[in-house]
């Protein structure tokens, strides 16, 4: 094997995660951009900063949110919060680390699950039964892939787009700024059909047309066909982005949710470029996690035909 | 021709007005805020190279065409030439497309699916609605990254040539192919391509490819990419790996029932 070989397939191996392998837990510190740590203290917090910071500007005088971001508030295991009791916290199969809730709304700071679709989600029919899309070389989705490490945002200086580019499984999303319409439901896609605008400093992006084969955490949290997301990038300071996406599905939820997490900005030394994270072309997972009888899971909606 | 012109007097006028035509055509590009031409939008291929890079006639499936390559050869080295030939008898299964990898680079700029380019003062990407490929090409004047390294996609870093933007790619693995035809390269392929618009809705995309492990000298191909005028175009996703999971899952469930 020659070194050009090996370090492409050392790439490989860190894109092939295993299906309930722990993926390392940012770091949280006490205090972010000024604002103690807990997703919904933090979320309040730096809401209020966004009111008074006057955020880095593009040539056209836009907010300026390009560069390189990192997620930050965040675990992947549930948008619900892992508590210090929770049984995986101390399986060593799991090794789930203990984490706040990213959810900051409904109050319970719980998905707001119909009664059917809860055992679904939350560690339940979908945990217990299918694999993780995410482990078969799929995508995050929206808002999973906000949550992965790292991500580029560019910002045509025609204005009329705005590029999301994850190193994740190279997803990313192009976001229409002219209010095109959507297509029509009948068209879905992985990562939804998104357009932007912009309110005040705050980009809004508007997000449907998505296929619900995704999940929201490890946990296998969902959404279907017939969810639509909204998220709000705004800038706390120079190099940290308030997020928040709102999550809605008539279908499965009894009122919208949301979650809130902080975008930091990369400051590798020299600057940081993505690297095309192949994974289906090097994956041997997949079939030693289907051996263990884990069905491929391609939506909910399969289950009410 | 009695009413007419002598052809030589047609002849003689083509000749004169086509660098006019040329110019004019090359005054009406889009252009960014800085001056460089503007090669956003959604772009596809219209010649059947995806199939196969050099002339053919009709297969059962496969539109015929006329190659790419300029002068039509392909300068293979005697042993490469072997193993293309074994490639297009295995196609069907040899093809990596047939898996549904990453179709590398210059293969997915002639597919026959749409692609979207934004781009910035310091990058040019290309969003492919094939496979969710993504090609980011540097034009921040940065060198490419010390290799050895193995990507499907390359490396890519871009300057410009006056309107045309030039692009070096490398970094490459051996495992794609060129076409469905079974024409292929090794790890140690090296691109130049060149993207120049020659109106409003074409770019002319000329490639020249050069292997020293495959070839006995670089080759040239060219093709047109062309604009997606419908007014509610927009890049969905076709991911064929995904795609045949899922026909895989669906058997599965019909099978349990």
């Amino acid at each position: 094997m020659n070194n050009r070989r090996t370090i492409a397939l050392i790439a490989l191996a860190i894109a092939a995660v295993a299906p309930r392998a722990a993926a390392q837990t940012p770091e949280r510190p006490p205090m972010l951009a000024g604002c103690p740590t807990e997703n919904l203290a933090w979320h309040t917090c730096a809401l209020q900063k966004t009111k008074t910071f006057t955020p880095p500007r593009t040539s056209s005088g836009k907010p300026n949110l390009q560069g390189i971001w990192r997620s930050r508030l965040t675990q992947s295991f549930s948008v619900e919060g892992v508590a210090e009791d929770h049984p995986y916290v101390k399986d060593v199969n799991q090794r789930w680390d203990v984490g706040a809730p990213e959810i900051i709304e409904p109050a319970d700071r719980k998905i707001p699950y119909q009664p059917a679709a809860a055992r679904i989600g939350r560690e339940g029919i979908n945990f217990r039964d299918y694999v993780d899309p995410r482990t078969t070389c799929s995508t995050g989705g929206v808002p999973r892939l906000a949550l992965q490490d790292p991500s580029q945002i560019l910002q045509p200086p025609t204005d009329d787009h705005i590029l999301w580019l994850h190193e994740d499984h190279h997803q990313f999303r192009v976001i229409a700024m002219n209010q095109q319409p959507l297509p029509g439901r009948n068209v879905t896609t992985w990562n939804g059909v998104s357009r932007g605008r912009w309110d005040g400093n705050t980009l809004v992006i508007e997000t449907a047309n998505f296929n619900g084969y995704v999940w929201i955490d490890d946990s296998g949290n969902f959404y279907t066909n017939n969810a639509r997301t909204t998220e709000r990038l705004t800038m706390v300071d120079a190099d940290t982005i308030h997020y928040e996406a709102t999550i809605e599905d008539p279908t499965v939820y009894t009122r919208p949710w949301r979650v809130a997490w902080a975008l930091i900005r990369d400051t590798t030394p020299g600057g940081y470029e993505l690297f095309e994270e192949s994974c289906r072309e090097g994956d041997r997972n997949l079939p030693a996690i289907r051996e263990q009888g884990f069905k491929l899971y391609y939506g909910i909606p399969w289950r009410f035909r | 021709m009695q009413h007419g012109f002598p052809a030589s007097i047609v002849l003689a006028a083509l000749l004169t007005l086509a660098p006019t035509l040329a110019v004019a055509q090359v005054g009406t590009i889009p252009r960014m805020p800085d001056g460089r031409p503007n090669l956003q939008g959604i772009w596809q291929v219209l010649a059947p190279a995806a199939w196969d890079i050099q002339d053919h006639s009709p297969r059962l499936g496969v539109p015929a065409g006329q190659g790419i390559v300029e002068g039509n050869e392909i300068p293979y080295q005697p042993a490469a030439l072997k193993r293309r030939q074994e490639n297009f008898a295995n196609r069907a299964t040899a093809d990596p497309e047939s898996k549904g990898y990453l179709p590398g680079v210059p293969r997915i700029m002639y597919m026959p699916f749409p692609f979207q380019i934004l781009q910035t003062p310091t990058h040019v990407a290309m969003t492919f609605e094939y496979a969710q490929a993504v090609r980011i090409v540097y034009t921040n004047g940065t060198p490419h990254p010390r290799g050895p390294i193995e990507w499907w996609m390359g490396d890519s870093r871009g300057k410009w040539d006056g309107d045309t933007l030039v692009v070096d790619v490398v970094h490459f693995t051996d495992q794609t192919w060129l076409d469905r035809a079974g024409n292929f390269h090794s790890e140690l392929l090296h691109l130049v391509e060149r993207y120049t618009m020659t109106g409003p809705d074409h770019i002319n995309y000329e490639v020249t490819v050069e292997d020293p492990k495959v070839f006995t000298r670089p080759w040239k191909m060219r093709t047109v990419l062309y604009r997606r005028k419908e007014p509610n175009v927009r890049l969905l996703d076709y991911v064929p790996a995904l795609l045949m999971e899922e026909e895989l899952a669906e058997q599965e469930r019909q099978k349990a029932k």
